[in-house]
């Protein structure tokens, strides 16, 4: 089984090489960075400061659509070209090829966030960089896994692709949302409010609370401190938990 | 490849060009500013960015004399709502000083004396809402009613709240001292020497700077005193 993921996972990585995810990725720096320059030549006061919060926000967002597209357009892919089918009718779990997929992946995850650190560096402190990268990875570990669910769910790209924006916006906004529902400006206690009101609190439970990972906060005021990590690892561990079990029942569920 | 391919491409370039012509001119216009949505709206719209957003709305602000095509005075801006998108951003970046710094150099430097106060009047409300973190701009606000409103009144007011929210050190003696600097300036010396002696009474002053700098100020406040009651008398004599 070991052997079947370290393969898969090895050959996912191949082909995000082979698809320039690279430079895609060496490209959106580049298109940050004149855009960054360009926004501190108009800062009157705080230029790093805006420089580095714009550019962390525009990072983490390119970061999240780059993997994202990767992840579904190549499992599609498969899917489509009969590869799943040829490699399920080898002696390979599914669960193999699912973890395999899911390493694969994750190798990608790191190497799209370290690349975006090295750019961070420029603007931001060395540990806050640092921290802000680890928490990225994690973030990003989750939208691998929120892609995979959707894929193996609709099966058709631009499905899957709305179903992973919705939910990563949903994850992200949604404690929000849970404010702006708990204290209106305007009281209110009809029916079908309360049934909204309840609706968004129990998203609030089942959905990750995105908005305590990778803060700009950190890079723009150095706030970070070590001990933010482990929460996010720990709901980041419990998430991906959830995502894969939903991942690997609907895939044993289907007929190939 | 098939000539009618090579056709229909020239015919839709063309059409288009031919389309564009046809359309309205477009001519510059200056948008009002309009108010500004609640801060979760922002937040939301940014993804629970909000110290980014409040980043491109400081550079959206800032920008807005400066219109596609057109450029408008700060004069032309509404400034009750200039301070209400200023709110706006300050409460999605409570640590960031842009909106502060607009407000007292960029908005607050217009030759408009009444958009001047609405400007000073927002500082000195953000200034009792956080004194530590907004002194400095309250001390700008006390030169700028002194010197370029010319309302000692309005000054002495920030300069009174600049020493009565003096809390600690936070707040550097040279803007807490503003007070004495306003009422000699309005011709108060005996009650500015008053102040000076006390404050060095009370001992809450530690810094040995500031108390040679009042101690300074009373020696120069006593000669003032002196030249005016010298000055008394003379006239006095004079009209025996």
């Amino acid at each position: 089984m070991l052997t079947h993921i370290k393969t898969i996972s090895k050959f996912t990585i191949i082909e995000a090489m082979r698809n320039r995810l690279v430079i895609l990725t060496l490209l959106v720096m580049g298109i940050s960075f004149g855009m960054i320059e360009f926004i501190g030549d108009l800062s009157i006061t705080e230029r790093r400061v805006t420089q580095v919060a714009i550019l962390a926000a525009f990072l983490r967002l390119s970061a999240m659509v780059i993997i994202t597209m990767f992840v579904v357009t190549s499992t599609v892919r498969e899917l489509h070209d009969k590869t799943l089918e040829m490699i399920l009718a080898m002696s390979v779990r599914r669960s193999s090829y699912y973890f395999g997929k899911l390493i694969g992946f994750s190798y990608v995850v790191v190497l799209v966030s370290i690349l975006f650190m090295f750019m961070l560096l420029l603007y931001a402190p060395a540990e806050q960089v640092l921290i802000w990268g680890l928490s990225l990875m994690l973030e990003m570990m989750l939208v691998v896994a929120f892609a995979l669910v959707m894929l193996f769910s609709f099966n058709q790209i631009p499905s899957a692709l709305t179903g992973v924006f919705v939910l990563y916006a949903a994850s992200r906004t949604a404690t929000s949302i849970y404010l702006m529902s708990k204290y209106p400006i305007i009281p209110h206690d009809t029916l079908a409010q309360e049934f909204m009101d309840g609706f968004i609190e129990m998203l609030t439970w089942l959905l990750p609370d995105l908005h305590r990972y990778t803060q700009t906060e950190w890079l723009a005021y150095g706030t970070a401190q070590w001990s933010d990590l482990p929460p996010l690892a720990v709901q980041t561990f419990i998430y991906l938990l959830l995502l894969s079990s939903l991942s690997l029942f609907d895939f044993h569920r289907k007929n190939f | 490849m098939p000539v009618i391919i090579s056709v229909v491409l020239i015919l839709t370039i063309a059409i288009q060009l031919l389309y564009h012509s046809q359309q309205e001119p477009v001519v510059a216009a200056a948008d009002s500013l309009q108010l500004p949505m609640s801060t979760r709206t922002y937040v939301l719209s940014s993804l629970g960015e909000p110290i980014a957003a409040s980043k491109i709305l400081n550079l959206w602000l800032q920008a807005f004399d400066n219109q596609p095509g057109v450029s408008i005075s700060f004069r032309q801006l509404d400034y009750t709502r200039l301070t209400k998108w200023l709110d706006t951003i300050l409460k999605l970046d409570p640590k960031g000083r842009y909106p502060m710094l607009v407000a007292a150099r960029v908005y607050g430097s217009v030759q408009d004396r009444e958009r001047q106060r609405i400007m000073m009047d927002y500082i000195f409300y953000k200034f009792n809402e956080n004194p530590h973190r907004h002194w400095r701009w309250l001390a700008h606000a006390t030169i700028v009613a002194k010197h370029e409103l010319k309302d000692m009144e309005l000054a002495l007011k920030y300069a009174n709240a600049l020493a009565d929210k003096a809390a600690g050190n936070s707040i550097p003696y040279w803007a807490r001292d503003m007070k004495i600097i306003v009422l000699e300036d309005m011709g108060e010396v005996e009650a500015a020497k008053i102040l000076v002696g006390g404050l060095i009474a009370s001992g809450e002053i530690t810094d040995p700077y500031e108390i040679t700098f009042l101690e300074k100020k009373i020696q120069v406040l006593e000669s003032k005193l002196s030249d005016s009651q010298h000055n008394v008398e003379e006239s006095t004599k004079n009209i025996q």
